[in-house]
């Protein structure tokens, strides 16, 4: 997975994986990848959105 | 008579011949002005030079002293006279002479009178209809000028001109101004200046005189010419109550030389002003422009910041949102009550202990973090 990935692909596939556990039916295997892919997603959309709140503090200093 | 280059006439028949021409035309009535008069005292004739009012031509005038004589005031040059004369051929030498029985003075009375009948027959042709008349240029290129010999005339146009536009450029032509060669010399003045392409405008002008004095301005063929010029003329003949005939046809009269000079260029001082006033009014309105669209830009900057603010706030909750609901969803809740997920090598969920060979190496996920243990013994389900 690499941090190239944009923030709406790492959000639109960090709920397609919440959707899949909410069906349930996995096994504890498949939960806990899903679940570990879905930290490193979350973790992704996080260093996005605290790029952004940077950039509109640096701006707003002009 | 019979005549040919091999049957030529003598001299003394053609001076005879002519001098019978001549007789024909018998007495006339002539006006015109004195040129030249030098009296001869104690002669029986007196000679002078009869010249026409505006063209340049001239007749020899004999008369009895006598008749001379009873002129009052006595005959001199310039003054204009209506002579009784007949032409008279002198077969001797060839030469012409009026020989005239007559000479009266045109009195002021009737030049006047003259000059009423002139204006009405030129008022009636159209010749001072305001429709003739030009504008003058705003600022012309060259300014002809016809004035007096040094006159102050001539001095009070071109100072009061260079002091109002300093560097304005003058075609001066000094002239007679009275007398009997004026008419001439300014009409001659005039067609050269009217000539000249980038001479916009002509000023004639001279000082206050008599009637007589500034009779030459309302001479008939110097009044048409002026009215046919090509280039504007301004006339500032005299003083304000003086009105020759030029001032009627001229484009622009002007009261005095000073008052001409007012009329045919711009006020330097004047002109700067109005670009000053008008380049602080342009830069103002720019200024305001510029501030009004500083203006925009500032409140779109803002929208921009609240709208991108909110968008994050709103992600940053999906994303919190999403994460809540994965660690729900997620075994992390059962590890959080000390449950421990054994995994082999291939990921694979230990759930049958006799699986479990020694030396194997397990991957322990616990509520926080993993580790690796090696079996030391052979797992049982004892």
């Amino acid at each position: 997975m690499s941090e190239d990935m944009s923030f709406e692909a790492a959000r639109d596939e960090l709920a397609q994986i919440v959707a899949q556990l909410e069906q349930g039916g996995g096994s504890l295997e498949s939960s806990l990848a899903l679940w570990e892919r879905g930290e490193a997603l979350a973790k992704i959309c996080q260093t996005w959105l605290d790029k952004a709140k940077k950039q509109l503090d640096d701006v707003s200093e002009d | 008579m019979e005549n040919g280059a091999d049957a030529p006439a003598s001299v003394r028949a053609i001076a005879e011949r002519i001098a019978e021409y001549i007789d024909r035309l018998g007495s006339v009535w002539v006006e015109g002005q004195v040129a030249q008069f030098r009296p001869r005292p104690g002669a029986g004739y007196q000679y002078f030079t009869l010249r026409d009012l505006s063209a340049d031509m001239s007749l020899s005038v004999m008369i009895p002293a006598g008749k001379l004589a009873t002129l009052n005031p006595p005959l001199e040059p310039g003054q204009r006279v209506v002579i009784f004369a007949k032409p008279n051929f002198w077969t001797r030498n060839g030469s012409l002479t009026m020989r005239a029985s007559e000479v009266r003075a045109v009195g002021l009375g009737e030049l006047l009178a003259q000059l009423a009948r002139l204006k009405e027959a030129l008022a009636k042709e159209g010749l001072f209809a305001p429709e003739r008349k030009q504008t003058l240029p705003f600022l012309p290129r060259r300014i002809g000028l016809i004035c007096g010999r040094a006159s102050d005339a001539m001095h009070d146009v071109l100072v009061n001109a260079k002091d109002r536009w300093p560097g304005i450029a003058f075609e001066v032509r000094e002239v007679a101004v009275q007398g009997t060669n004026a008419v001439t010399e300014i009409m001659a003045a005039l067609a050269e200046l009217d000539a000249i392409p980038d001479v916009d405008v002509i000023v004639i002008t001279r000082g206050g005189g008599s009637v007589e004095d500034l009779l030459p301005f309302s001479n008939e063929a110097l009044v048409r010419a002026v009215s046919q010029a090509n280039t504007p003329i301004v006339s500032a003949i005299g003083h304000e109550q003086d009105n020759p005939l030029i001032d009627f046809v001229a484009d622009l009269r002007a009261s005095t030389p000073t008052d001409a000079a007012k009329r045919i260029v711009p006020s330097f001082l004047e002109q700067q002003a109005i670009i000053t006033d008008m380049r602080t009014r342009a830069r103002r309105t720019v200024s305001q422009i510029i501030d009004q669209h500083h203006q925009r830009l500032a409140d779109q900057r803002a929208r921009m910041r609240v709208m991108v603010t909110h968008r994050i706030q709103r992600d940053s909750q999906q994303v919190d949102h999403l994460l809540a609901q994965l660690r729900t969803l997620s075994p992390q809740a059962t590890l959080d009550r000390g449950y421990a997920i054994a995994l082999m090598d291939d990921g694979i969920v230990v759930r049958d202990a006799d699986d479990v060979n020694v030396g194997a190496h397990i991957d322990i996920r616990v509520a926080k973090g993993r580790f690796t243990a090696i079996a030391t013994e052979e797992g049982s389900t004892a």
